[in-house]
């Protein structure tokens, strides 16, 4: 058969007709179901969230008059179509309270100065800047009374933090991102640049990832970087120093069943540059129990650490369970393990959701840890620190999330609200008894802290 | 509709996307049992039983009918929807038992969309005649369900009745991947399309017809001749955005015969042949 017409002339006659159709019995649909939308030949309703936003806002508390923070979050992430995604997240934290420096409580009362300070005595002072100018400061001192840990309470750092991230598939059946963070403290600048592939392959059962991130930070101590392991009280503090932590990470996701998938992931990083702790010292505690003096505190300038990481989530009817193990290790003879099991409990209507947590975690003390000095060996250290986060100790963390949906009115995702509490208790191990006067003192308090999270996600 | 028939939904809201399920197999239901050929209470069954007699149809059959007395006359008489009655000579089963000239010939006179008189929404049938809305319905039915079901969710949605299928949005994980099989064997898919939005409709012989002396009947029937059209692929698959269209693009195509891709090719749409 030839078409007299022209074809494009029939391709119209035919959109035409269809149009009229459609057109014509739509407005007969609208009669059927009471529920439809009244404007039934209308466009249909606008497109799902492009955008979703997650704000929330964390206290954070520990025991003991020791730190307290405050910290706001949002988080943006735009869906930009073809899989592409662009997120971007502000950070802000407010610190406060008193931390430890690192000495041993000891039988007589002790005195320290702030990391600001350059003298231990509270008469003014004048010292010259690097930068040779003089100036005249009354050195912020602080007394601890004798038994208390030595803790600085003049202890506040404000932090805030940017980062953005660009996803963008490569092939149909290949992802990658892109991102970076800069984060900004007067006395610490971090700037960090990190990229990943992710492959899915087995019917998207089987998903294999490689990541990388580079970071590299400006450390500028208030009041200037101590020489390492020298003599806290010659305050020999000047500069500013750096170091860098390059990071790589594999990982495969497996679709195990139906219900359950896996994760598996393996990651090393190197660090280099400077990674003391410029405001952590250590007591000089002779065979009596009497603080002699004090060094600033000295790390190795290099560190290497691989972890394994293994996670299972399972669904169930209306639950949901995750279990997650970690196994780290490093040079500095620190090697730790993490469990941790999430329960999430849906109700009937999916619309809120109970989510209990326990995570227990472990690890052994670095080479160089040592909670005080004996003066006998004292005189050159290659690297030691006192720092509680170096030395052994185990931690459990209870935690309970509540959350409730409230889906929009066009069955998108909607938003949610919610609020999480968890409780982290850590106990040191392995607790030396202290020589001599030191002997009745409690030199390992441990920690407890809480932390209570307001989150409300919503999208537009 | 005699076809395993589905609506996918993107969501994760199980209660709502439970509802626009019912919702749109209420629908699907409500078209399959208004223009069934084989119930007495569908509206086919009701113009079935007055013959030459003026009667008054409903504004949705009427303006199925308008359609496809358009496709008549756009297609120059190749479709139309009074060929139903050509069935009591053509039992496309899969064997080799052709009718006799004859028997075809005895039917004609029953066939001709122009022998009705229609003067929207008035239809007076002749007797002997039989309307199968049957061409049509399936497609109509996909682009029903999918308005009903996009005016009430944002939600990506992909209804698809078995293989003529339109799809809303794609998912936020991208496309829907769409595979259409090779009429013989029917589990691999031939191709496997991406569709973001917009409808596909398949014409093809997969399941039903004749096979004799190595020469393959296919179902389309020529209304002019009452016999099978000549040389026509063995599927046809067309993207466009209804599935009405869609679905009459491709029984076009089917209708040229051996010409279905040079007439598919003149209407500058996208389509798949199998052949």
């Amino acid at each position: 058969m030839q078409l007299k017409r022209p074809a494009h002339a029939l391709r119209n006659r035919l959109i035409a007709a269809s149009c009229t159709l459609l057109g014509a019995t739509t407005a007969r649909a609208g009669d059927l179901t009471s529920d439809a939308s009244p404007a039934a030949d209308a466009a249909p309703a606008s497109d799902a969230a492009q955008t979703v936003a997650d704000t929330a806002l964390a206290y954070y508390a520990e025991n003991n008059g020791r730190v307290r923070a405050i910290e706001p979050i949002v988080n943006l992430r735009q869906d930009l179509g073809d899989e592409r995604a662009l997120s971007v997240k502000l950070t802000f934290d407010s610190l406060s309270g008193a931390t430890p420096n690192g000495a041993v409580p000891s039988a007589r009362a002790q005195t320290f100065a702030s990391p600001s300070g350059h003298s231990l005595t509270a008469a003014p002072q004048t010292y010259t800047t690097a930068s040779g100018q003089s100036s005249v400061v009354s050195s912020p001192i602080y007394t601890i009374a004798p038994g208390q840990l030595p803790m600085d309470p003049n202890y506040h750092d404000q932090r805030l933090a940017a980062s953005g991230s660009y996803q963008m598939p490569w092939s149909s059946l290949t992802r990658t991102t892109y991102g970076g963070d800069l984060s900004y403290e007067h006395d610490f600048i971090s700037v960090s640049g990190n990229g990943a592939l992710a492959h899915d392959f087995n019917q998207k059962n089987t998903t294999l990832s490689l990541g990388g991130n580079y970071e590299f930070d400006f450390v500028r101590p208030i009041g200037g970087a101590p020489v390492a392991g020298s003599d806290y009280t010659l305050f020999e503090k000047q500069g500013s120093h750096t170091k860098h932590d390059a990071n790589i990470v594999l990982g495969v996701t497996q679709v195990m069943t139906r219900r359950w998938l896996s994760e598996l992931s393996l990651s090393y990083d190197r660090l280099n540059g400077y990674l003391n702790d410029p405001y952590k010292i250590l007591s000089i505690v002779d065979g009596g129990g009497n603080v002699t003096g004090y060094l600033y505190e000295r790390r190795p300038d290099h560190r290497a650490r691989s972890s394994v990481y293994l996670e299972n989530r399972l669904a169930l009817d209306r639950a949901m369970a995750g279990l997650t193990l970690r196994y780290m290790s490093d040079d500095w003879g620190i090697h730790s393990e993490t469990a941790q099991l999430k329960l999430r409990w849906s109700n009937a209507e999916r619309d809120r959701y109970l989510e209990p947590q326990l995570r227990w975690y472990r690890q052994t003390a670095a080479s160089f840890y040592t909670p005080w000095l004996s003066s006998a060996g004292s005189s050159y250290i290659t690297a030691a620190s006192s720092d509680e986060r170096l030395g052994a100790f185990h931690a459990v963390t209870w935690g309970l999330k509540y959350a409730a949906r409230f889906p929009d009115d066009q069955g998108g995702d909607g938003s949610e609200l919610s609020i999480r509490a968890e409780l982290y208790r850590q106990t040191p191990d392995h607790r030396l008894p202290g020589p001599g006067a030191l002997s009745g003192l409690n030199l390992y308090p441990g920690l407890q802290a809480l932390l209570v999270q307001v989150e409300w996600r919503f999208g537009y | 509709m005699a076809s395993p028939c589905e609506v996918l939904l993107d969501g994760t809201d199980e209660a709502l996307v439970r509802e626009l399920g019912a919702l749109a197999a209420g629908e699907a239901w409500r078209i399959e049992g208004k223009y069934s050929r084989y119930r007495d209470d569908s509206v086919i069954g009701r113009i079935h039983r007055c013959a030459d007699q003026e009667m008054e149809l409903d504004p949705e059959t009427a303006a199925l009918i308008d359609f496809a007395a358009q496709c008549h006359e756009i297609s120059e008489g190749l479709f139309d929807i009074t060929s139903g009655v050509l069935r009591r000579a053509w039992k496309f089963d899969g064997s080799d038992r052709l009718p006799t000239p004859a028997a075809v010939q005895a039917l004609l006179p029953c066939v001709g969309f122009q022998k009705l008189t229609w003067r929207s929404p008035r239809l007076t049938r002749p007797a002997g005649m039989e309307l199968d809305l049957g061409g049509i319905g399936k497609e109509y039915a996909v682009d029903r369900v999918h308005d009903l079901l996009a005016a009430r969710t944002s939600l990506p949605l992909l209804v698809n009745f078995g293989g003529d299928l339109r799809a809303d949005r794609a998912r936020p994980q991208g496309a829907w991947q769409i595979g259409i099989e090779r009429p013989d064997t029917e589990r691999k898919a031939a191709l496997v399309l991406e569709l973001q939005r917009g409808a596909l409709a398949t014409s093809g012989d997969a399941r039903r017809f004749l096979l004799k002396d190595g020469v393959r009947y296919g179902h389309i029937l020529d209304p002019r001749t009452g016999w099978p059209v000549v040389g026509a692929p063995r599927s046809v698959t067309v993207a466009a955005s209804s599935c009405t269209e869609a679905g009459q693009l491709s029984t076009l195509a089917m209708l040229q015969g051996a010409g279905a891709r040079q007439f598919l090719e003149a209407q500058e749409v996208r389509y798949w042949i199998v052949d």
